[in-house]
């Protein structure tokens, strides 16, 4: 019999209460669009603030707000950006995957080294002072401070080099605001082949400090002047061309400078000509 | 204010040390005049805030000491030629901080011909203080001491601020350089009227001249200068580091404080240093603009070490062949002093309007070394002359939270390198201070 | 009540017999919440609010519902001697919950900051077992409806206090060189641990 009770009097309990949270949340309810935290959860969640935004609930929030298109997120992967595309109600738009790449390729085999530093691990303080001991003042100072920064672990300090790994970069951007240098460029993840030297000094000059560097020498630039463009001591593939690996073993770059972005990321596999 | 109670002892300012100084290399001697060289590479920015523009183009011809540059701006000074010939390339050059500055090359004819002078105020006592302010400006004067800020701007108070103090650092508190001793020992009479000048465009007369004790021959001179001149004291001070510190200079000799983030004058203070003074005296009296600095060339590897009068643009390598070259392997190389210069990895750096020495240090003098945590000594907080909490800062700096470096005053750090001499577990310290000084005044400009 | 019992329960609930570090209840807000003093200021007036009011409610139940032997009659039914003190836990809890939703919608109402800053850990009140404790104990001692209150106010008060102190220690911890396997969560229990011993001396002070 108490059982009985008990449980009348629980139910009654709870239904006196449901009633009381259903009156509190009608009468003081806020409205809020529930597409934002779907929008949110569609995000990748990493806070990384490649959108220019305080983290994804806040895109999500100007996503569904204020109209902003999805594509400033680049770490979101097709499918979610196409979802997002869709709880947002916006047309469906084409999204360029870009992925970050390192214009050098003066490793510790590479590089001269001029000088020992003793001081601060970070590129950023380095920087501040003649770098990390390499000649090259446009190289990478090979500190980390990129790597560190990346939100995705896919830069990889190897041998005093910043190496990128294509397949875990989301494209979001971090890693160029950090790097002193500047030479973390975002491209569009189809172009497989760069030209990994940023230097802007003399080809001679370079050649005293660095064996990977870019001499100018215009091999490239002879063999396909629609692919390559020469900018002063430097030479830069062409915007949007399309670059294949046969064609990069064919040109054979005097340093190795010209190469693709898989054998800049395996220098083990890397032809030892290029010393 | 009573300007002209003269302090009977110097105040003795909080923290600070006592660090080898080295400077034996190069106290005897008297300044050097170096050769001709064949070609300068001369910085076009030599002064902190904006760029001057540079108006020549290669294949120009110039003369010593004509304006190759006009300054853009207030806070920007013009740049001269630091000898006749023509304007070589212009492209761009390792400055003393590691990055790539513009240079503008000048190869010289080897007449070494001076151009159309500038009118000299040999009776700059009787001349309109806005004609000896603008001539400050027009002759590239910036502060000659390290910071390399343009002299104009800073005698140039706003109106509301009250100045009744002109301060003058003679300490020379940085270890290894004399060149600023040199400079007093035979160039007294200019400093003494680089700082009349001074004072005239001020609008006041009190001057007080603070020379660290290890440096008698320069107390005499500036003495015998300043004879008969009641309102230019000369002070000698402890040798203690840094003395030379703008704060501490005026803390030492009128007792005021300047509280934190302030300028001296919100304290009526007015800081010059000698070779400013100098340089100051050298455009007004002599109508020359600034070409030319005395530059310490010290260190335990050079074969002749001395003070040396430098043309701007004259690479470090340079010097160093005029000094005799080296004698053992060098570890270091510093433009300005140890404790506060900036390591150098190149010898094709050029001297600028800021070098006051270029220091080599051999290889048993300078340590590799791993810096390890912070073990709370305390010693860095007890030698801080600024009063920092060095220890705090230093973590929360190595953390990269510089919203709390900022709550705990970094920018109040005078980067005098003493946090960073003393500390046992070798932490970079200074290094990690100025990181978070940019840093923060990064993070303020974008807001 | 003689004063000196009120402040038996005072000085026992916030340092003696203190919720977190002496019962360790509310382990979960404490571990989540003490990253930032400023976020641990906001939670533990939260708590402090929550845990007062949900004394106070639940000690009124108790005493009109629970602790006494119920007569009534319903229709033709007569009831008598009802006794339903063993329905104590279900019956806090639901009670307890359903609170804290309501100070939650109401909270998102009237202060957003607030809400904002609380975020998810206003819901983790809700079946917070330093909460419940509280109630509990109050049931157990058997104390009064105001003294209920007043422990359940100081319990909270406690819970505040050892999660600032917390927060204080993580913020110090942040900036030290923690070995890569005692980082994060593991070094926040060890450090729990021994704040916990610290506050060990207490002990014995009232029973």
């Amino acid at each position: 019999m108490t059982i009985l009770f008990a449980a009348l009097a629980l139910a009654l309990l709870g239904l006196i209460l449901g009633g009381l949270i259903g009156f509190t949340a009608k009468k003081f309810a806020v409205e809020t669009d529930p597409r934002i935290e779907e929008i949110t959860n569609l995000l990748p969640g990493a806070n990384c603030g490649g959108c220019g935004y305080a983290g994804c609930a806040d895109y999500a929030r100007a996503i569904v707000e204020d109209g902003v298109s999805p594509a400033n997120c680049a770490a979101a992967t097709e499918e979610n950006f196409q979802k997002i595309m869709a709880a947002a109600g916006q047309e469906a738009a084409k999204r360029e995957r870009k992925v970050a790449v390192v214009y050098c390729s003066g490793d510790n085999r590479h590089a001269v080294h001029v000088a020992l530093y003793n001081g601060l691990n970070d590129c950023r303080a380095a920087a501040a002072l003649s770098g990390a001991g390499k000649g090259c003042r446009f190289g990478c100072i090979g500190l980390g401070s990129c790597a560190r920064n990346c939100p995705f672990g896919a830069i990889e300090i190897r041998d005093g080099l910043a190496i990128v790994h294509a397949e875990l970069c989301k494209g979001c951007g971090k890693c160029t605001e950090v790097c002193p240098r500047k030479l973390i460029h975002l491209v569009p993840a189809e172009s497989k082949v760069h030209v990994f030297c940023n230097s802007l000094d003399k080809g001679p000059d370079k050649r005293k400090i660095c064996t990977a560097g870019c001499l100018a020498c215009r091999k490239c630039v002879k063999a396909y002047p629609e692919l390559f463009n020469a900018q002063g001591f430097l030479v830069r593939a062409r915007d949007g061309a399309a670059i294949t690996a046969e064609q990069v073993a064919e040109v054979k770059c005097p340093t190795g400078a010209l190469q693709t972005v898989d054998s800049h990321a395996n220098p083990g596999k890397r032809k030892e000509g290029a010393a | 204010m009573n300007s002209h109670h003269l302090p009977l002892r110097p105040h003795r300012f909080e923290g600070g040390i006592h660090p080898a100084d080295g400077k034996a290399y190069t106290t005897s001697g008297t300044i050097r005049i170096p050769p001709l060289l064949d070609k300068y590479q001369l910085v076009i920015q030599q002064n902190i805030g904006v760029s001057p523009l540079l108006k020549v183009k290669k294949g120009d011809t110039v003369k010593k000491g004509q304006q190759i540059a006009d300054p853009v701006g207030n806070i920007s000074v013009p740049l001269h030629a630091p000898t006749s010939g023509t304007v070589g390339d212009i492209h761009d050059i390792s400055g003393a901080n590691g990055a790539p500055v513009p240079a503008v090359e000048i190869i010289a004819d080897g007449k070494d011909e001076w151009c159309e002078p500038m009118e000299c105020y040999s009776d700059w006592k009787n001349t309109n203080r806005e004609l000896l302010l603008a001539r400050v400006k027009d002759a590239g004067i910036v502060g000659m001491g390290g910071a390399s800020f343009p002299t104009h701007v800073k005698l140039s108070p706003p109106p509301e601020r009250e100045i009744d103090t002109l301060v003058i650092n003679g300490a020379e508190c940085e270890p290894y350089l004399t060149a600023d001793d040199h400079l007093m020992r035979e160039q007294a009479d200019r400093i003494i009227a680089g700082a009349g000048i001074c004072a005239k465009i001020l609008k006041i007369s009190h001057v007080l001249i603070g020379v660290e004790e290890n440096k008698p021959e320069a107390i005499r001179a500036l003495r015998t200068a300043a004879k008969g001149q009641k309102d230019i004291v000369i002070v000698p001070l402890k040798v203690r580091y840094p003395q030379g510190g703008e704060k501490q200079l005026i803390y030492a000799l009128t007792g005021r404080k300047v509280l934190a983030g302030g300028l001296p004058m919100d304290v009526g203070c007015e800081v010059q240093n000698v070779a400013t003074l100098a340089a100051i005296a050298e455009a007004a009296v002599e109508g020359r603009p600034l070409i030319e600095r005395v530059v310490t060339v010290t260190g335990s590897p050079v074969v002749d070490p001395g003070n040396y009068l430098v043309r701007l643009g004259t690479p470090v390598r340079k010097v160093l062949e005029w000094a005799g070259g080296i004698k053992k392997e060098v570890r270091k190389l510093i433009l300005g002093g140890p404790m506060m210069g900036f390591a150098q990895s190149s010898l094709d750096v050029t001297v600028s309007k800021n070098t006051s020495g270029i220091l080599l240090l051999g290889a048993d003098e300078v340590r590799q070394f791993e810096a390890g945590p912070c073990l709370s000594c305390g010693r860095c907080v007890e030698a801080c002359p600024m009063r920092l909490l060095v220890s705090t800062l230093s973590k929360v700096c190595e953390n990269e939270r510089y919203d709390l470096a900022d709550e705990n005053y970094v920018m109040n750090c005078l980067e005098c390198g003493i946090c960073t001499y003393v500390c046992p577990a070798g932490r970079p310290n200074v290094q990690h201070f100025r990181r978070a000084k940019a840093e923060i005044r990064a993070l303020k400009r974008r807001k | 009540m003689p004063s000196n019992e009120w402040l038996t329960i005072t000085v026992g609930a916030v340092l003696v017999n203190n919720i977190v570090l002496s019962r360790i209840m509310g382990i979960c807000p404490f571990l989540g919440v003490s990253k930032k003093i400023k976020t641990a200021l906001g939670m533990g007036g939260a708590v402090i609010f929550v845990m007062g009011i949900a004394s106070l409610v639940t000690s009124c139940l108790y005493h009109w519902l629970l602790s006494v032997k119920l007569n009534f009659t319903i229709g033709s039914l007569k009831v008598e001697n009802l006794d339903l003190s063993f329905t104590r836990i279900l019956v806090f809890i639901v009670v307890i919950a359903a609170l804290v939703q309501m100070v939650e919608i109401l909270l998102q109402k009237f202060s957003p900051m607030l809400y904002g800053a609380l975020g998810i850990y206003l819901p983790l009140i809700t079946t917070n077992c330093a909460v419940l404790g509280a109630a509990q104990l109050n049931a157990e001692s058997n104390r009064g409806i105001l003294p209920s209150t007043v422990y359940g106010l100081c319990s909270g008060l406690g819970f505040a206090l050892a999660l600032i102190l917390f927060a204080s220690l993580r913020e110090r911890l942040e900036l030290s060189r923690i070995p890569k396997a005692f980082q994060g969560t593991s070094i926040a229990l060890i450090t729990a641990g021994i704040l916990a011993l610290a506050f060990m001396g207490f002990s014995g002070l009232v029973k």
